[in-house]
């Protein structure tokens, strides 16, 4: 079965206060090499489930595990050595440079006091190339457009020669050709360095193309998991989004359109 | 290296100059004189009995407060937050206040009792910030600042106005801050006890840059965020509490120097914490000397120098930010 | 400034100073404010707002007309039977009106112009006295003497005063101790030469170290006194002994490390008063003790 990265045994979670579970007995696993997605509306539970999966909250009943060990017993250095987060906003405080932010993705490699080494320097070169934004590095980070910003912030979590990369709505605010190259990057990242990726998007169609599996969480449950296009039907989405959409297929990846009222099944297809 | 030659050059002409100024005007050659123990004994007694120690204290002290102020930045993620802004001014004056209105004896009555209180303040805030969930959450901590440092100062006015010693005034003149009281004494008590909480911080360094850009950002890159606001926030304001208790309360400084710094130099604490330190000590140095000799005999209290220069940077800084 | 001339003026200017209160054409009198006082007959009810009038009030034989003092006024003893109405500056109205007075003493100061047009507007007739130094106690005694309607006893206790500061300051020789007039000390509080206490030490044959202050009071630098380094401390209230004088930075200070300390003790030395040369007194007595 290979090294499991992330597991998720009947996971549960509530919030303190909420009469519901936000994640109810979800079952799901990443191994590397492989590109996961989390799609559902908002509020079915894919942030929680990706921060049971990190470790950040521990599950109610159930288990969620990192390498085979409860990630919330990790400590956040342990975690942050093998796993690279990008969430979906983050405003720096004060003013920063690029290089300086890539260079975070290191502390977790430092001790307290010592200066990064050659090793580390190395990591951020190879991390702001691997991203495309080695020009940028000396640039302000406010200075950044939201696509620059995110891709450095990839370029930190890679930074961390992690294992696996988690994606929380990291592409919600990019345009089309941001968000494509986010996404190419991460499958190329899977596919040429053997990284488990998990992402967390509302961009069904997008998940479709990209991952080799799919979790459909609704109500703090999966719906449905599996191969996309095994996944992705018509009932399973109308159900989840509470809204008539049509599905085809292209180019072997299911694509939905969401209907217009009145509009028919047919004409949609392309 | 050339920022630290600068800083380094200007921290020791600022030292020189504290040294060299003051109300009793001695030449440069006395005082080099007194500094190696020769010549007139009242010269003597002045500069190495009041202007090193002075001096000195004023540099420890400004550095301090602007370590404590980017610490405080870093937790509440405000680049506009100062070191007293938790609480610990209103305390230290309750507590200096309540010193003289009870008659409390002692050489060192009052600023023990100004200690005492911003310690205890700082619990209260503590506490309260605490209450959330058993998390220490930045902008509860703010508010609970704020709350106790106003409760605290209410208290003040109330011994004040029922307190049948007039002299609780100059516990207000007191708070305005001052060198004044420095000896090699106070210097010492207070030398030894900062190098701990400087310590911890400058070792916290690198989670403050990471604590800086969000907590969950800084989760995922490896900090325990929880635990690092907690040793940060007591680190600094027990550093601050000892600062008020030594010189009253210097405002700005601590929030000044450390915005200047990010500003000059970014934002990485490893760099920042003592860029802050050697700026803030230099600065501190410079306005003690403008308090004491700008009116001489007559001395202004070191905090309202800080406060006029460092209001209208402040305003500077926040159209800055805003912008 | 030679000592001896500068004692000399000292007693002149009181005599000149005090030659007599401000009257206006018709006779009627002016207080410190400048306004002028009508009464028909002395007002027998009176809420005196400072220590030195309700003090003046009593050494002039009026004391039984007091009906209202500050928690302040303590002098003489008799005074404190007298109800309370709380602070002499920015009084409270309430409980001054309270006290049905048919003539409100304040001390002269901007901060009480509320209360006085307060007070007007009840129909409450108020003087403003301005009671700081020597000079001003004759003119207040006089003017107080002529509201009470004693004009004869204010000007013979007014004489006996007179004569009696006289034979308690001690000649002018120009060599007197300097003194150093500390009323605090964290920070260091002094007195400058305005003052009352200032005037106190200037006819016990004493400098006063800070005598260029313009202000009556200052925050000096610990350097600044030791720069000075006066032969002595003169400590405004406290005791002779205090527990800042153990705190190493003032051992810079001679007169403190060598505990040349004198304390005025006493309201005689707070506010200007007919005790006042029991006051120059014991501090010549106590300079002269204590003579490096």
């Amino acid at each position: 079965m290979g090294e499991l990265i992330f597991e998720a045994r009947a996971a549960r979670y509530r919030y303190e206060g909420a009469d519901a579970d936000a994640v109810s007995g979800v079952d799901m696993e990443v191994a590397p090499g492989e590109l996961v997605a989390i799609v559902g509306p908002n509020g079915s539970g894919k942030t929680t489930l990706a921060r049971l999966l990190l470790g950040v909250i521990a599950p109610s009943g159930g288990a969620a595990l990192a390498a085979g060990r409860p990630a919330a017993e990790w400590t956040r250095r342990e975690m942050a050595r093998r796993v690279g987060v990008v969430a979906q906003r983050e405003e720096p405080a004060f003013p920063l440079r690029v290089h300086q932010a890539v260079l975070f993705g290191r502390y977790a490699h430092l001790g307290p006091l010592g200066a990064p080494g050659p090793r580390d320097i190395e990591a951020v070169e190879r991390a702001l190339q691997r991203c495309d934004v080695g020009h940028l590095r000396g640039r302000w980070v406010a200075t950044l457009s939201g696509g620059e910003w995110q891709r450095v912030r990839i370029a930190r979590a890679l930074a961390q020669e992690p294992k696996a990369l988690v994606l929380d709505e990291a592409t919600a605010s990019l345009d089309v050709r941001h968000e494509m190259e986010v996404f190419e990057l991460v499958a190329a990242l899977v596919q040429g360095e053997g990284l488990a990726a998990v992402v967390v998007t509302h961009h069904v169609n997008l998940a479709a193309r990209f991952a080799h599996r799919v979790v459909v969480m609704d109500g703090g449950e999966a719906r449905a998991q599996g191969l996309p296009r095994d996944v992705l039907s018509r009932a399973v989405l109308e159900q989840v989004f509470g809204w008539p959409v049509e599905v085809s297929m292209w180019r072997g990846a299911p694509q939905f359109v969401p209907l217009r009222k009145g509009e028919g099944g047919d004409e949609s297809s392309s | 290296m050339r920022r630290w030659l600068l800083l380094l050059a200007a921290a020791a002409a600022a030292l020189l100059m504290g040294l060299v100024v003051g109300p009793a005007s001695l030449g440069l050659a006395a005082v080099w004189d007194a500094v190696i123990g020769r010549g007139d004994e009242t010269a003597q007694s002045i500069v190495r009995g009041l202007r090193l120690p002075r001096v000195l204290l004023a540099f420890l002290v400004g550095g301090s407060l602007s370590v404590t102020g980017a610490t405080l930045q870093a937790v509440v993620r405000n680049p506009l937050a100062d070191p007293y802004l938790l609480g610990l001014s209103g305390g230290a004056g309750l507590g200096a206040v309540a010193a003289i209105a009870l008659g409390v004896g002692g050489a060192w009555a009052v600023p023990l009792a100004a200690l005492i209180g911003a310690l205890l303040a700082i619990v209260l805030v503590y506490r309260i910030a605490l209450v959330a969930g058993g998390l220490l959450d930045a902008r509860v901590l703010l508010l609970a600042g704020v709350v106790v440092g106003a409760f605290a100062a209410s208290l003040m006015g109330a011994v004040m106005a029922l307190s049948p010693a007039p002299e609780v005034r100059n516990a207000l003149l007191w708070l305005l801050g001052s060198f004044d009281g420095a000896s090699w004494q106070a210097l010492a008590i207070f030398g030894a006890y900062a190098v701990l909480p400087l310590a911890v911080l400058y070792a916290m360094a690198r989670p403050m840059d990471l604590l800086a850009l969000g907590e969950e950002p800084a989760q995922f890159l490896g900090a325990d965020v929880e635990s690092t606001k907690r040793r940060l926030y007591i680190a600094a304001s027990a550093l601050t509490a000892v600062a008020v208790s030594v010189s009253g309360i210097i405002g700005f400084v601590g929030l000044v120097v450390p915005h200047a710094i990010r500003i000059l130099w970014g934002h990485t604490h490893q760099q920042l914490l003592p860029s802050a330190f050697l700026l803030g000590g230099t600065l501190m140095v410079v306005a003690d000397a403008a308090a004491r000799t700008a009116f001489a005999p007559l001395e202004m209290p070191v905090g309202v120098v800080t406060a006029l220069v460092g209001v209208p940077v402040f305003v500077w800084l926040v159209r800055r930010w805003a912008s | 400034m030679c000592r001896g001339l500068r004692l000399a003026l000292t007693i002149a200017a009181l005599a000149l100073s005090c030659a007599a209160p401000e009257s206006a054409r018709d006779g009627s009198l002016v207080d410190d404010a400048g306004r002028v006082l009508a009464f028909e007959q002395p007002p027998r009810r009176i809420v005196s707002l400072s220590p030195a009038t309700t003090e003046l009030l009593f050494a002039l034989g009026a004391g039984e007309r007091v009906v209202g003092r500050t928690r302040w006024c303590v002098d003489p003893p008799e005074a404190e039977r007298v109800a309370s109405v709380g602070d002499g500056l920015n009084p409270n109205i309430e409980l001054v009106v309270a006290q049905r007075p048919e003539l409100v003493l304040f001390y002269h100061s901007p901060m009480n112009d509320g209360a006085i047009a307060q007070l007007d507007r009840f129909g409450i007739a108020s003087a403003s006295v301005k009671l700081d130094g020597l000079a001003d106690l004759r003119r207040a005694a006089i003017l107080t003497g002529r509201v009470t309607g004693d004009s004869v006893r204010a000007d013979s206790i007014v004489q006996a005063f007179e004569r009696d500061l006289e034979a308690a300051a001690a000649p002018g020789s120009g060599n007197g101790p300097t003194v150093l007039l500390l009323a605090w000390d964290n920070p260091p509080i002094v007195i400058g030469a305005t003052s009352f206490l200032s005037e106190v030490v200037t006819l016990a044959g004493g400098r006063n170290a800070f005598a260029d202050l313009e202000q009556p009071s200052a925050t000096v630098s610990i350097e600044a006194i030791a720069a000075r380094d006066p032969d002595m401390v003169l400590l405004a209230g406290g005791s002779e002994d205090p527990d800042w004088a153990r705190r190493p930075e003032w051992q810079v200070v001679r007169a403190v490390a060598e505990r040349r300390m004198v304390a005025a003790s006493g309201t005689e030395f707070s506010h200007p008063s007919f005790r006042a040369p029991h006051a120059v007194a014991r501090l010549r007595a106590a300079l002269q003790e204590a003579k490096p």
